[in-house]
């Protein structure tokens, strides 16, 4: 099995492996770290230095960083907390804007919100539509603002098509007018230079498991000057500055805090060889005739940024489901939901403006580490033999 | 693998032929569709020039798929068979199980196809049976092209 699915998630970098063991080992460091006794106190020094590695990865301080169970309660805590706080202090309905092709934890939250209203007051929300390259500009953002508006929810790197949004720019655009920004950042961290010192983003969701760390442990930056407050959605012995209790998973946590500072080692030389295999691949599969990159423009060069390791491409002629079932030999999303009569396409490529069969018919390859040359032309070839022998098995393809 | 479907339809320009051998069936569907899906013998179309071909062909409106079946007939009995699908796995293993049943068949037991016998062969489930129906009517959508005393 080739696995190009690394934006699903990924294995354990062998170094995260070494750094866990002695917290997850029964004579190890199993303390509770926040008991006030020695072996508290040696577990709660591994957390704060977990902490600190997180942090640097992303330009930020270590008591900006808030452990959670990973990007999707990051995502909860950030909208429905600053919400519930900020809330308070207005008297008419809360505004919030995010965009159509945000994961599902975001879309999802905010319908809640939208059904159920925070705090006794109603929630609107504008769900910009990107562009056909899939991208949301600061100027949209501006457009939508209200004087209700109190959160911009914006993702750093999509997780289907890999856009890279500008948050750079639309940061300080914000801060200047006062509205609160969050970014989901699980596809961006590790991948992209984050500098939250120059970029004045409020709240950045992370993940461990996208970055060679453990599933089920992620973090929330949350801003201290100015302070970005929040409510608690987790309650309980107040842990996490209050913001997120419960016990803290140590072995998790330390296991992130190494994955974090290997991604930091290792980001412009990943960065260079996995997009150098990303390209690859694009080149390959331009053999086929009548492909269609999702994201970006087609030859992946102009202006718009794309995440170094996801390639997002629709075929002409074939049908999604047969497309998937016709690779078993390779790990990779597709945008055909299988399992159902009435498939739902990814929600992302009709976004952009795809129809429901190019949406279909389309595979997500998304490239790590171990990832191989080899691999790549190994993948390459078995895709152009599957797509061609489906497009000559249909009555309706006319080459 | 890849030989003798090459060799069963010969007459098809056939450039690229798939090769499963050693896969297994990761995604779960009933044996008999991802066999007949991983191995579509009968799989193209006749010469356009070929004698005594007759087609049929169906859509479903559940998903946008298609199914062509052509018959070549010699002595009142179908002598060879080809199938075309666009369409998931379950659509494409009903135009081949639909081939490889009609070699030999008359008008009369061309006819005589029950769904439930096209279901049970393929173990399509309730969740797919607009995939069984739609190789029903491209049969059907053949047939048609005889009165029914022609048998």
């Amino acid at each position: 099995m080739i696995y190009l699915d690394y934006a699903a998630t990924t294995p354990l970098d062998p170094r995260v492996f070494e750094a866990m063991l002695p917290y997850l080992r029964p004579d190890g460091v199993f303390a509770n770290p926040a008991s006030t006794h020695a072996a508290g106190f040696k577990a709660r020094a591994a957390v704060e230095r977990a902490r600190a590695q997180v942090a640097a990865l992303i330009g930020a301080e270590p008591g900006e960083i808030v452990w959670t169970s990973g990007a999707t309660e990051s995502n909860n805590l950030a909208i429905k907390g600053a919400l519930e706080f900020r809330g308070s202090a207005t008297s008419n309905f809360l505004h919030i804007i995010t965009s159509r092709t945000e994961h599902k934890c975001v879309l999802d939250t905010c319908r809640h919100l939208e059904a159920h209203g925070i705090s006794g007051r109603a929630v609107r929300v504008t769900y910009l539509k990107p562009s056909k390259l899939g991208v949301v500009t600061s100027e949209d953002v501006l457009a939508a603002l209200t004087p209700e508006t109190l959160l911009v929810s914006l993702m750093w790197v999509n997780n289907e098509i890999g856009v890279v949004q500008n948050i750079e720019r639309l940061a300080p655009l914000l801060r200047e007018r006062g509205v609160l920004l969050h970014v989901d950042a699980a596809q961006a961290a590790g991948k992209l230079p984050i500098d939250l010192q120059r970029t004045p983003v409020d709240l950045l969701s992370l993940s461990a498991h996208k970055v060679y760390g453990p599933k089920g442990i992620g973090a929330l930056f949350v801003r201290r000057r100015p302070r970005a407050r929040l409510n608690p959605q987790m309650h309980g012995g107040g842990h996490e500055q209050g913001m997120r209790s419960g016990t803290l998973a140590t072995h998790q946590i330390i296991g992130m805090g190494a994955a974090f500072a290997a991604a930091k080692a290792d980001l412009e030389t990943d960065a260079a060889r996995i997009g150098g295999l990303r390209d690859l691949l694009w080149s390959r599969l331009q053999l086929l005739p009548r492909i269609h990159r999702n994201g970006g423009d087609e030859n992946g060069t102009a202006a718009i940024a794309i995440a170094p390791h996801l390639l997002n491409v629709s075929f002409e002629g074939v049908e999604g489901e047969s497309l998937r079932a016709s690779l078993p030999e390779l790990a990779v999303s597709s945008g055909s939901a299988c399992s159902s009569a009435t498939a739902e396409p990814s929600y992302v490529l009709r976004a952009l403006g795809r129809d429901d069969e190019m949406a279909n018919a389309s595979l997500r390859f998304s490239i790590g580490r171990s990832t191989t040359a080899s691999e790549i032309e190994r993948a390459a070839a078995l895709v152009i033999q599957q797509v061609q022998w489906l497009r000559e098995l249909s009555p309706l393809w006319a080459a | 693998m890849a030989a003798r479907v090459i060799a069963v339809v010969g007459r098809v320009n056939m450039s690229s032929i798939p090769d499963f051998t050693g896969l297994d069936n990761p995604f779960g569907y009933s044996a008999p569709i991802w066999q007949r899906f991983t191995d579509p013998a009968r799989a193209g179309r006749f010469a356009p020039e070929t004698p005594a071909v007759f087609s049929g062909e169906a859509g479903t409106p559940a998903a946008r798929s298609v199914l062509r079946l052509q018959f070549r007939f010699a002595a009142a009995h179908v002598a060879d068979a080809r199938f075309q699908a666009y369409g998931c796995p379950t659509s494409i293993a009903v135009g081949a199980w639909l081939a490889d049943w009609a070699i030999g068949k008359s008008l009369a037991e061309l006819r005589s196809l029950k769904l439930a016998e096209l279901r049970a062969a393929l173990e399509i489930g309730d969740d797919r049976a607009h995939c069984a129906a739609m190789g029903e009517d491209a049969l059907l959508a053949l047939l048609a092209q005889f009165p029914e005393c022609s048998t």
